[in-house]
């Protein structure tokens, strides 16, 4: 997204604060309060990451003054909060008060992320203080029970519809998945969250329900390993998420290590494959998820995608081939569908996986030039 | 200081109309001060046997009347960043006079979501809980005070629309319970239906008293000179005024125009009104003429401003 049309000042400030916030945070919308000038951006909707999902705030600046500090519009569902009302109390002790908003320098890039930063904290705070008031036995069991862990967000959801629920995000396993990839290239840490939705109880239920469980991860992780694949252990009849967490984490781990082992079988993988083909044309160096080879089937040159899931190698590569010769009605290169169904076996050596690959693919290219001259001729 | 709950807010359509007119016609977003007064009303349903509304003629029914703004056509002009309210500023803009009609704030803004922003909160708790801006509610049997509570939001659509092009809302700071209360908002207009707004007004523009007997009380008083002297003063300084409204027409001369004899004076007081007209469409030109030069001033403003923010951080 450009921000050209924000004035310098502010462009600067928006732009400081998407490169420096340590979560990935997005700009919905960007539009203008001037009543001539449409064209000069001053306002625009901010999707904050929070508890697994978004917060979304408009933040406001005058293009008349730019100069001057933006204001702030939160969701419709908190008007209760108000960052700044406990500052200084009733005493008038306000003057003192010094934030990101008193001490505003237009000049300073870093003020906007100052700001957000401050404001996401009091939101946490404030969303924890209004789940520390439900009342509620077992949340409050939960909570104190789990509190002390780092990095936990709690979102209280209460609406004219929706039933009243308390959500938790918990941060799972202390370990530092950025490291473990070698030339890791994430910007932001990856992590994994449990998410973990209480109703809100009434007085009368006798045995409560179990929470409703999801496994979430930041979006960039799905390259090494994704949580779709991992199966929840049961929530058995009155246990708590003390309980819970230390055996799913034990899980996770293992499956994390293992997710970034298979990395190398990967690598290996296509390295195997190299004095077959012959040095890939491109291939992804970090996860190794893919690889195309430039191969001939006598004058027929064609090149040979390789996808490999992270599940590999319990699931065979899918491969697809891409003529250079031939191009559809929209001037695109002809491709096969991917494919999927061919002799493998996890149990065979890397070497042999790379023979059988070749053997299936020396048939098919023919197969599949045949399929671009017919497709050509009805042209 | 009290902390009542208002009823409603009421505001005249001129007013409400000027208010959108400013708001449409400006730069950028705009915010100012609210004058009115806040009166105490009869409850005007009044019934024989419901006990459940007893709790509610024990507070005293408040109507908060908004007869006038001020739009210093800056914003943070009285508030800082965070939304704290500086007295110094805010007193530059309040006349003696305006002091206690000082009801209030409002905001206007482009395009933006229509409930109070983080820093409308902040300004109208300010506003609140200073006991230095308090001002007395009318015809009130206790002197009970209120502080400048009243928060009117305007906004514009998000998209623009055809039809829906402006929304506004009331609200009541209420410092119990540290937040925005929404309030309706009265509409007076006139007609028929409004009448009733009008049965009670008073007027209270600074016009003075129509003392028209000078000579003749001053005839009578004779042989008490001494004691009516400021009387006298007071009296004469009132007719200079008078005279100064009435373009040289002597408002004695008004009792001529009773009786048979009053055809031969119309002229005379057809003369006072094309005076007068006159003296209106002068100053309506020197409005226009001064108009230009404020709006000239923004120009010039504007453009240094773009200047400044133009240039970027280094």
């Amino acid at each position: 997204m450009s921000f050209d049309g924000f004035p310098p000042f502010i462009s600067a400030q928006l732009q400081y604060l998407l490169a420096h916030y340590p979560q990935l945070i997005k700009v919905e919308q960007v539009w203008s309060g001037s009543k001539y000038f449409p064209g000069s951006l001053d306002r625009f909707t901010l999707l904050i990451p929070y508890c697994l999902d978004y917060l979304r705030w408009d933040i406001i600046y005058n293009v008349e003054f730019p100069l001057a500090a933006p204001d702030v519009i939160f969701g419709p569902e908190d008007e209760n909060f108000h960052p700044f009302h406990d500052l200084g109390g009733e005493g008038g002790d306000l003057r003192l008060v010094k934030n990101s908003l008193t001490d505003w320098n237009n000049k300073d890039p870093a003020r906007l992320l100052a700001l957000i930063e401050e404001l996401r904290d009091k939101y946490m705070s404030y969303q924890k203080k209004r789940v520390g008031e439900v009342d509620d036995d077992r949340l409050k069991f939960e909570i104190s029970t789990i509190l002390s862990r780092e990095g936990i967000e709690m979102h209280m959801s209460s609406g004219v519809e929706k039933a009243e629920e308390v959500k938790f995000a918990v941060p799972l396993m202390d370990m530092n998945i950025n490291k473990m990839v070698l030339a890791c290239p994430w910007r932001h840490p990856q992590r994994i969250y449990l998410q973990v939705v209480y109703p809100v109880g009434r007085k009368y239920v006798s045995a409560p329900s179990a929470p409703r469980l999801k496994l979430m991860s930041t979006a960039e992780l799905k390259a090494l390993f994704s949580i779709d694949d991992v199966k929840l252990p049961p929530w058995l009849d009155g246990m708590c998420l003390a309980e819970y967490l230390p055996h799913l984490e034990q899980l996770l781990q293992r499956q994390v290590s293992e997710a970034v082992s298979l990395i190398d079988v990967r690598r290996r993988f296509i390295e195997a494959l190299a004095p077959l083909f012959g040095r890939p044309l491109e291939a992804d160096p970090v996860f190794c998820r893919k690889a195309t080879f430039l191969s001939a089937s006598g004058p027929f040159t064609l090149l040979v995608h390789f996808f490999l899931s992270t599940q590999f190698p319990k699931q065979q590569p899918s491969l697809m081939l891409q003529s250079t010769q031939h191009f559809n009605s929209h001037g695109a290169p002809a491709k096969s569908p991917l494919l999927n169904d061919y002799p493998w076996s996890p149990r065979w050596e890397v070497s042999q996986m790379a023979e059988r690959v070749f053997d299936f693919l020396v048939d098919e290219s023919v197969n599949f030039k045949r399929q671009c001259n017919e497709s050509q001729l009805q042209h | 200081m009290e902390d009542l709950p208002l009823q409603k807010v009421a505001i005249s359509g001129p007013t409400l109309t000027y208010m959108i007119q400013r708001f449409s016609s400006s730069l950028g977003d705009v915010d100012g001060f609210l004058f009115g007064h806040v009166t105490h009303i009869a409850p005007s349903t009044l019934s024989d046997d419901s006990p459940q509304t007893s709790s509610d003629s024990d507070s005293p029914q408040l109507v908060a009347t908004v007869t006038s703004f001020l739009c210093p056509s800056s914003p943070l002009s009285f508030y800082d960043a965070l939304g704290r309210v500086d007295s110094s500023s805010l007193h530059r803009f309040l006349s003696p006079q305006t002091h206690h009609q000082f009801i209030g704030w409002f905001s206007a803004r482009r395009k933006t979501p229509i409930r109070p922003s983080m820093r409308e909160f902040s300004v109208s708790r300010s506003l609140s809980t200073n006991s230095q801006l308090s001002f007395p509610i009318k015809n009130s049997e206790n002197p009970i005070k209120l502080s400048p509570c009243i928060f009117l939001l305007f906004a514009t659509p998000l998209q623009d629309q055809l039809i829906h092009t402006h929304e506004y809302r009331a609200y009541q700071f209420r410092v119990s319970t540290q937040s925005f209360e929404p309030k309706s908002i009265d509409i007076v207009n006139i007609g028929p239906a409004f009448r009733g707004h009008y049965g009670s007004f008073s007027p209270n523009s600074p016009f003075p008293m129509l003392n028209c007997e000078l000579s003749s009380l001053s005839a009578m008083n004779e042989d008490r000179r001494d004691e009516a002297l400021s009387e006298i003063k007071q009296v004469s300084k009132d007719q200079r005024e008078l005279d100064m409204c009435a373009e040289d027409f002597p408002v004695s001369n008004l009792s001529r125009l009773i009786g048979s004899e009053a055809s031969n004076h119309t002229a005379g007081l057809e003369n006072l009104y094309e005076k007068m007209l006159a003296k209106i469409d002068s100053l309506a030109r020197q409005v226009e003429k001064s108009n230009a030069k404020v709006f000239e001033q923004e120009a010039h403003n504007r453009k240094l401003r773009y200047k400044v923010a133009r240039t970027g951080p280094e």
